[in-house]
């Protein structure tokens, strides 16, 4: 287990965006998060990640407590994500978003930068290396010179996730990477979703569209107003009755 | 040859390079983001504190000029782990305050001389002269006389500070700390989400920024005779503010050329001295109308390089 959430509850002001949510995650798994808009699947990522903190309940990730982290702690542990509203440094290039992404991973300072150093200039290579990459795989050019805010909604997204993968996650968190995406670009995102598992990582994945869950996951949660519902396999998921009529019964009707 | 070297141009040449350097240290800390108004108090700290170094306690000036930026600095981390925790406009208000805290302090307190301020700081000027003399250098020297030979050399020494310090800002932009400051300029959150602890990189910019402006209050303190408090009143916080907002903040070079046009442009506009506020008032809303993100920009730059490269094909 590496990722463990217990009795996890948030609330903003009144409302209750999360109530005694509890899940596992395990290592290499595909796990799929679905739920109707509003059901507080964001929420739980930014639990997880540190953006604000629960209101009640435990998180923990390799025995350790993630509470109180500062997000870019809970990264440096080795869990990234991406954002549901693409949230690129849209200014800076595509390789050099990527290459902030490897930050934590990296050491120079200021005073190596400033000169150089042999370590310095090994480090940019090595950092720019694995950037280019990571860019190749995600299906972004390298050598784009214009702001990553330039590249096709699409790409923006693939982009999102080279730069988490960067981080050299063990659990990546994807936000609803197929949105605005059409069906070929959808397709081709299945594909990377499954060689980023191969590559050792573990994947969560909040996604309303169902083909692509119902495809990529090897086990899915579904969340219901703050609450968790159901969770299984794709397949059981799909017959369960709660979750017909809470979440897919809606779409079809 | 006389007659562009008169002192009154190498002087306001001086004041340009004093001023192109505090456009550095608002660069710094612009380049997280971060709206600092606190330029002026550091640069009056390391004025004060390196005045009072030579004046009272003898040091030699090119001692006292990094001290003062240090000390300068040193402030800088002090407020600005409260002060960091505000941004936007918030921040602007409280560093702003700052900068009158200072000022009142030095006004009350007794070895800044209070609102008298201090006088007789030996100048650089002086200083390279009396210098020049003891190496038995004549009264003219290829046509120059002592005095402007000496202003001459501490131009030189500004060009050679701030060439250092653009040196620095271009590579720092094309390193991991550079990216680091963009990315938090770009989106905090984000790049927190993204393993870096902007807390930190904030406060480093933010003390980098007051270092340079603390060394660019020593600097301006050895160039005259005197400093007083309102040298360094909130009047002098948005001047600096005004280099970036007319030059641009996206490029170290944006509030260098901001400094000049702002520093020339007074001493071009002395016979409409009457209008001096009004045009300066005019220039800025053209800006913020037409142009805000400033005369130098990332496209720009983008834009000339295409250009130009498609020119030597
Ligand atoms: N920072 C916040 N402050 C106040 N309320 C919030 C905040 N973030 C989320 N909420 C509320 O919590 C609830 C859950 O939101 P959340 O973004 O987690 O939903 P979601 O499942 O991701 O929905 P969608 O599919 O539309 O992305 C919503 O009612 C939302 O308005
Ligand atoms: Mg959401």
């Amino acid at each position: 287990m590496t990722l463990v959430l217990d009795q996890v509850s948030k609330s903003f002001g009144g409302l209750a965006a999360l109530s005694n949510v509890s899940f596992k995650v395990t290592e290499g798994e595909i796990v799929g998060i679905i739920g109707p808009n509003g059901a507080g699947k964001t929420t739980l990522f930014n639990l997880i990640t540190g953006i604000f903190p629960p209101t009640a309940g435990k998180i923990t990730y390799q025995g350790k407590d993630l509470l109180g982290l500062r997000p870019y702690k809970v990264t440096e542990l080795g869990l990234a994500r991406t954002f549901q509203n693409i949230r690129l440094f849209g200014h800076l290039s595509p390789l050099d978003n990527v290459m902030v992404g490897a930050h934590c991973r990296t050491k120079a300072g200021v005073w190596k930068g400033l000169w150089r150093t042999p370590a310095q200039r090994k480090e940019e290579k090595a950092t720019r290396e694995r950037a280019q990459t990571l860019l190749k795989l995600v299906g972004v050019e390298e050598d784009i010179d214009s702001p990553a805010s330039s590249l096709p909604y699409g790409q923006q997204r693939r982009l999102e996730i080279a730069r988490a993968l960067a981080t050299e996650p063990e659990i990546i968190l994807l936000d609803e990477p197929a949105a605005g995406m059409n069906e070929n670009e959808t397709d081709d995102l299945r594909l990377l979703i499954k060689k980023i598992q191969t590559m050792g990582k573990t994947v969560v994945l909040i996604e309303h569209d169902m083909n692509l869950v119902m495809n990529v996951c090897d086990r899915v949660m579904v969340i219901n107003f703050g609450q968790m519902i159901a969770e299984g396999t794709p397949a059981e998921i799909q017959q369960n009755p709660l979750v017909i009529e809470a979440y897919l019964g809606r779409e079809e009707g | 040859m006389d007659m562009l070297l008169n002192q009154y141009y190498l002087q306001i040449a001086v004041f340009v390079m004093v001023n192109a350097i505090l456009g550095v240290s608002i660069y710094l800390t612009l380049s997280t983001g971060q709206l600092s108004l606190g330029n002026a108090g550091f640069m009056s700290i390391g004025a004060y504190t390196c005045a009072i170094l030579t004046v009272k306690a003898g040091f030699p000036v090119y001692l006292a000029i990094p001290i003062g930026g240090i000390a300068a600095s040193l402030m800088s981390i002090i407020i600005g782990f409260p002060a960091l925790r505000l941004t936007g406009i918030y921040l602007a208000i409280a560093t702003l305050g700052f900068g009158e805290v200072v000022r009142v302090i030095v006004l009350n307190l007794k070895i800044t001389n209070g609102a008298l301020g201090i006088s007789g700081i030996p100048t650089l000027g002086t200083k390279i002269s009396k210098m020049l003399s003891s190496f038995g250098l004549p009264q003219k020297f290829g046509g120059l006389s002592v005095q402007q030979t000496s202003t001459l050399l501490v131009l030189l020494i500004l060009v050679l500070i701030l060439v250092f310090l653009v040196f620095f800002c271009v590579r720092l932009n094309r390193s991991r700390v550079g990216r680091a400051f963009a990315a938090i300029k770009a989106d905090e959150s984000a790049a927190e989400a993204m393993g870096i602890n902007t807390t930190y990189y904030k406060l480093l910019a933010f003390a980098l920024g007051a270092l340079i402006a603390g060394i660019a209050g020593g600097l301006s303190a050895h160039l005259t005779f005197f400093i007083g408090p309102k040298d360094f009143a909130y009047h002098r916080t948005v001047e600096i503010l005004l280099y970036a907002v007319l030059g641009g903040s996206d490029l170290v070079f944006g509030p260098i050329v901001g400094a000049l046009i702002l520093t020339l442009l007074p001493e071009l506009l002395r016979s409409a001295s009457n209008y001096r506020l009004m045009i300066y008032g005019a220039l800025l809303v053209t800006m913020m109308a037409f142009r805000p993100q400033g005369l130098i920009s990332e496209e720009t730059v983008r834009f000339w390089k295409s250009k130009l490269g498609r020119g030597s094909k």
